[in-house]
C-alpha cells in the first residue's frame, strides 16, 4: 500500500492544470468519436488518473468517469469516512463511496441519452467485475479501448509533471547517497527512510547483493552481506510522478568511468532516432565495455513506469522529443558487471553546469542555484539536495569513511556541502 | 518450507474439488491469491499464473522487473514475460482447452479472459482459495507469529519518533527504515493526528503532530508474506480524563472480543461481544458504518484478509485462523480511537500475539 506523503498542493499541481489535461483528453475524445471516457486505478494502476485528477489510492479501486463537459465522477470502494480525504487530494471530480463503482458509472452513463460510444483505458485488462458491472448498468453503451488514444496524451510532460518529476528524482537521487551499511536490509532501510523523509510518497528500494555473481535486484530486508561491488535500484514516486535510479557501488572506485559514460549519453540522447542505435554508437566510447542490455521506460497508461522500448523487443524505439523516460543500461567494462538508470525528458537540454560529476577529485562546476550533485543529470534544475531530516551528519561521515570508493564519497560529500 | 507446505495443500484440494488447472490473478494490491500459488510477492505490474494438478506452475508477469525477481524468489515455477499478459494467458488457454478450470480471485481477473470463461469453462474458485487463506497451516501461523512481534518492536519506534513538530509521514518513515533492516518486506499503515475533528485514518497528509493530538495507526507488517496486525493511540503529552475514559471503552470491547474468540463460533459472534460493550454504555451509535469499517478481520497474505468481524459475517471461526480484534470507531469527545491485538484461534479460544501494553500511551511533548 501507499504510505508515504499523500497531499495535494495547488501551487505544484494548480487546478489550471488539470482542467487543461482533461481538455486536451476531451478534445481527443471528441476526435475518436467518444462520448465518454473511463479510467480504472489502483496502487499498481495508479498514474492515469493521477494525471487527470491528482489523486493516488492508498489502498483499493476506483473508476473515474470524464464526461463530454462537466465534472468528473469518482466511484471508489473505498470507504465514505475516507471521502473527506480523497476531495482533499481529488479536486477536480465529484467524489462518491460506493461497493460498486462499475454500477455507478455505468448508471450515470446509461442516464445520457447522447452517449453511445466510451472509450475506457485498459479495456481489456479492467477487472472482470467492473466491466460487467458497467455494462449492465448501461447495455446500450458500445465500449472500445481507448489506450492508445490516452497514450498519444502523454508523449510530452507539462511544467508542473516536470516540476514534480524533477522532485521525485531529488529523492532518489539523494537517497542513492546512502551506502553506509553492511547489508542489503540496512542499506535499503536507510534509503528508503531517507527518501520518505523527503516526501516520498513511495519507495520501492532493490538491491543486487553481489553484481558479479548475480546481476539481479532484489527485494530484501535481510541481513545479506554486500560485496565488493553491488548496485541499488531506487524507484521513487513523488506526488504520483515516478522515477528510477541505479547505481553501481564499487570498493575500488571503478565505477566511475561508466558513470562518466551514462552522464554523456544521457545528455547526448536525440528525438527521432531509435535509441538502441544511439546506445550501440555510445557504448563504441566506452573503453572496454560491453553492452548486456538496455531498457526505456515511461508513463503512457496506467501504470507509473511501463517497458517502452528495450533490447529484448527489438524495434519501435524511435523516441520522441519531450517524451518522458527512465533509461535502464546494463554493460560490462572490463569484465566487470555495471547497471545504471536514470529518467530524462528527450530534447530537455541542461545546463552546462550539468556536466557529470568528475572524478579523481576534479572539484564541481557551481553556477548561482545550480550544482550538480549526481554522476547524471537528474531532472530537477531547482535548488539542491539537502540532507534529509532523518539523515545524520554522522551517518554520512561514515558513508565517506567507507570503503565503498571514492565516488560513493563523493556523493556524500556533495550532500555534506549543501 | 512454508511454499512447499502451500503447495502440497493446495493440489490436495484441487484434487479434492475436481479442479485440473487454477489461474490466479495477482497485483501489490491483492497479491495474496497468487502468493499462495506461486510464492511470489508482486510489487510492480500485474501477474496471472497456472496451476496444474499435476504441480506445474507457470507464472506470467508483465514487468521484465519482476520476471528478474521472481526466477530468484519462486525457484521451480516456470515464469514468462508477457508484456501483453491478456494476449499470452489467452494463448495458454487456448492449449488448455476441455480441463475443468478454476479462476481466483473472479472479480479481478482481466475482462478479456473472463469474457471466454464460457468457452474455456471457466468457473468462479473464489470461495475455494478464500477457504485456504482463512485455514493457516502451522508454518503459515509461525511466520504471522514474527510479524506480530515485529509489529510490537515496530510501534515502540513509532512511539519514539512521535514527538511535535514531525510531520505524520516522518513517523512512518523511521517505521519502514526500521522494518527493512529487520525482515520486513512490507508494511500497511495508516495513521490520524488530531481530535474530534479527525474521523478515521488515512496515509499521512502532511500533519504535524502537536501538543494534545491523539496519534492512531494501525501498523501491519509482513513477514514472508505473511501480515500482522497491531493498532494503538498514543497521545502527545499528558493524556485526558475523556481520553483515558475512552479508552477504557475501546479496552474493554477489544478483551470482550478476543473473549469470544474460539473455534466454532462465527464471526458475527466476535464483533457482537466488542458491540455489546459499546451497546451497554450507551454508544451503540458508533458501532455502525458511519463511523467505523469492520470490528476486526482476518490477518494472513492480505494485510485485510477474510472474515471481516461484523455482526452480519456468518463464517466460521475455526481453530488456526489469525485474527486482529479491534472496535476501532470514532468517539464524539475525543476523536478516532483505536486499539487492536492479533491473535491466533485455538479449538478453546485463542493465543494473543501482540505483546505490547493495551494502554493510552503518552508521549513527551
Amino acid at each position: 500500500m501507499r504510505r508515504g506523503l499523500m497531499e495535494w498542493n495547488p501551487d505544484e499541481l494548480p487546478i489550471g492544470a488539470l482542467e487543461s489535461r482533461i481538455a486536451r483528453l476531451r478534445a481527443a475524445m471528441k476526435d475518436a468519436g467518444f462520448d465518454a471516457f473511463v479510467v480504472y486505478t489502483n496502487l499498481v494502476r495508479p498514474s492515469a488518473v493521477a494525471w487527470l485528477t491528482g489523486f493516488t489510492p492508498y489502498w483499493s479501486e476506483a473508476l473515474l468517469l470524464v464526461p463530454r463537459d462537466g465534472k468528473l465522477v469518482f466511484a471508489t470502494a473505498l470507504s465514505n469516512r475516507v471521502a473527506d480525504w480523497i476531495r482533499s487530494t481529488n479536486p477536480v471530480s465529484e467524489v462518491t463511496s460506493t461497493p460498486k463503482p462499475g454500477t455507478l458509472i455505468g448508471e450515470r452513463l446509461a442516464k445520457d441519452a447522447l452517449v453511445k460510444r466510451v472509450g475506457v483505458l485498459e479495456w481489456d485488462t479492467l477487472p472482470s467485475e467492473l466491466a460487467d458491472n458497467l455494462a449492465a448498468a448501461a447495455p446500450a453503451v458500445e465500449w472500445a479501448d481507448g489506450s492508445a488514444l490516452f497514450a498519444s496524451l502523454r508523449r510530452g510532460v507539462d511544467e508542473p509533471e516536470r516540476r514534480m518529476l524533477a522532485r521525485a528524482d531529488k529523492l532518489a537521487v539523494a537517497a542513492l547517497v546512502e551506502s553506509n551499511a553492511r547489508d542489503a536490509g540496512t542499506l535499503v532501510g536507510l534509503i528508503e527512510q531517507h527518501a520518505r523523509l523527503g516526501g516520498a510518497e513511495e519507495a520501492y528500494i532493490h538491491v543486487a547483493p553481489d553484481l558479479v555473481a548475480d546481476r539481479r535486484l532484489l527485494r530484501t530486508s535481510q541481513s545479506i552481506p554486500l560485496a565488493e561491488r553491488f548496485a541499488v535500484r531506487a524507484s521513487v514516486a513523488y506526488k504520483g510522478s515516478w522515477v528510477r535510479r541505479t547505481r553501481t557501488f564499487a570498493a575500488d572506485g571503478s565505477t566511475a568511468i561508466a558513470d562518466t559514460w551514462f552522464g554523456d549519453i544521457m545528455r547526448a540522447i536525440e528525438a527521432g532516432k531509435p535509441l538502441g542505435a544511439q546506445i550501440q554508437s555510445a557504448i563504441k566510447k566506452l573503453s572496454g565495455a560491453q553492452l548486456v542490455s538496455w531498457m526505456a521506460e515511461s508513463c503512457v497508461g496506467s501504470y507509473p513506469l511501463q517497458a517502452v522500448a528495450s533490447s529484448r523487443v527489438p524495434g519501435k524505439d524511435v523516441i520522441s522529443d519531450g517524451q518522458f523516460l527512465v533509461l535502464t543500461v546494463e554493460l560490462t567494462v572490463d569484465g566487470n558487471p555495471w547497471i545504471g538508470a536514470a529518467p530524462l525528458i528527450v530534447g530537455n537540454r541542461v545546463s552546462e553546469a550539468r556536466q557529470p560529476l568528475r572524478h579523481s577529485g576534479a572539484r564541481r562546476r557551481r553556477e548561482p542555484g545550480i550544482q550538480m550533485h549526481t554522476p547524471s543529470p537528474c531532472l530537477d534544475s531547482g535548488p539542491r539536495a539537502t540532507r534529509g531530516p532523518g539523515m545524520t551528519a554522522e551517518s554520512l561521515k561514515c558513508a565517506v569513511l567507507r570503503s565503498t570508493g571514492c565516488h560513493a564519497s563523493c556523493w556524500a560529500r556533495t550532500a555534506l556541502r549543501a | 518450507m512454508i511454499a512447499d507446505d502451500r503447495k502440497a495443500r493446495l493440489l490436495e484440494a484441487m484434487k479434492e474439488t475436481g479442479l485440473d488447472v487454477l489461474m490466479v490473478y495477482g497485483n501489490a494490491w491483492q497479491g495474496d491469491y497468487l502468493r499462495y500459488a506461486t510464492n511470489f510477492g508482486i510489487i510492480e505490474g500485474q501477474a496471472l499464473a497456472l496451476v496444474r494438478n499435476d504441480g506445474h506452475v507457470t507464472l506470467y508477469l508483465d514487468s521484465p522487473l519482476e520476471v528478474d525477481r521472481a526466477a530468484l524468489d519462486c525457484p521451480g515455477v516456470e515464469i514468462v514475460h508477457a508484456p501483453d499478459l491478456v494476449g499470452e494467458v489467452d494463448q495458454a488457454l487456448n492449449r488448455l482447452r476441455n480441463q475443468r478450470f478454476g479462476a481466483a480471485p473472479q472479480r479481478l481477473i482481466p475482462r478479456r479472459i473472463a469474457a471466454r470463461a464460457k468457452d474455456i469453462n471457466l468457473t468462479d474458485q473464489t470461495a475455494f482459495v478464500d477457504r485456504l487463506l482463512m485455514g493457516k497451516l502451522d508454518s503459515e501461523v509461525a511466520a504471522v507469529r514474527k510479524a506480530a512481534k515485529l509489529a510490537d518492536d515496530g510501534y515502540r519506534v513509532f512511539m519514539q519518533a512521535a514527538r511535535p513538530g514531525r510531520a505524520d509521514y516522518e513517523l512512518i518513515a523511521e517505521c519502514e527504515a526500521f522494518f527493512r533492516a529487520n525482515g520486513v518486506d512490507d508494511n500497511f499503515q495508516i495513521i490520524g493526528v488530531g481530535g474530534v475533528e479527525v474521523k478515521g485514518m488515512a496515509p499521512p497528509g502532511g500533519k504535524k503532530l502537536k501538543r494534545g493530538d491523539m496519534v492512531t495507526t494501525e501498523l501491519t507488517p509482513c513477514v514472508d508474506g505473511y501480515y500482522a496486525q497491531i493498532c494503538r493511540t498514543l497521545v502527545v503529552g499528558e493524556t485526558t480524563p475523556e481520553q483515558r475514559g475512552a479508552h477504557a471503552l475501546w479496552r474493554e470491547s477489544m478483551e470482550a472480543g478476543i473473549a469470544a474468540v474460539r473455534d466454532g463460533v462465527i464471526a458475527a459472534d466476535i464483533a457482537k461481544a466488542e458491540n455489546d460493550v459499546f451497546r451497554k454504555h450507551g454508544m451503540g451509535k458508533y458501532t455502525t458504518s458511519e463511523f467505523t469499517r469492520v470490528r476486526g478481520h482476518g490477518m494472513g497474505l492480505f494485510a485485510d484478509t477474510k472474515p471481516h468481524l461484523l455482526e452480519n459475517v456468518t463464517t466460521r471461526i475455526d481453530a488456526g485462523m489469525t485474527l486482529i480484534v479491534h472496535p476501532n470507531t470514532y468517539h464524539p469527545a475525543v476523536g478516532y480511537m483505536v486499539l487492536g491485538d492479533a491473535v491466533v484461534v485455538t479449538k478453546t479460544g485463542c493465543d494473543v500475539l501482540t505483546g505490547t501494553p493495551r494502554e493510552l500511551f503518552s508521549v513527551s511533548a
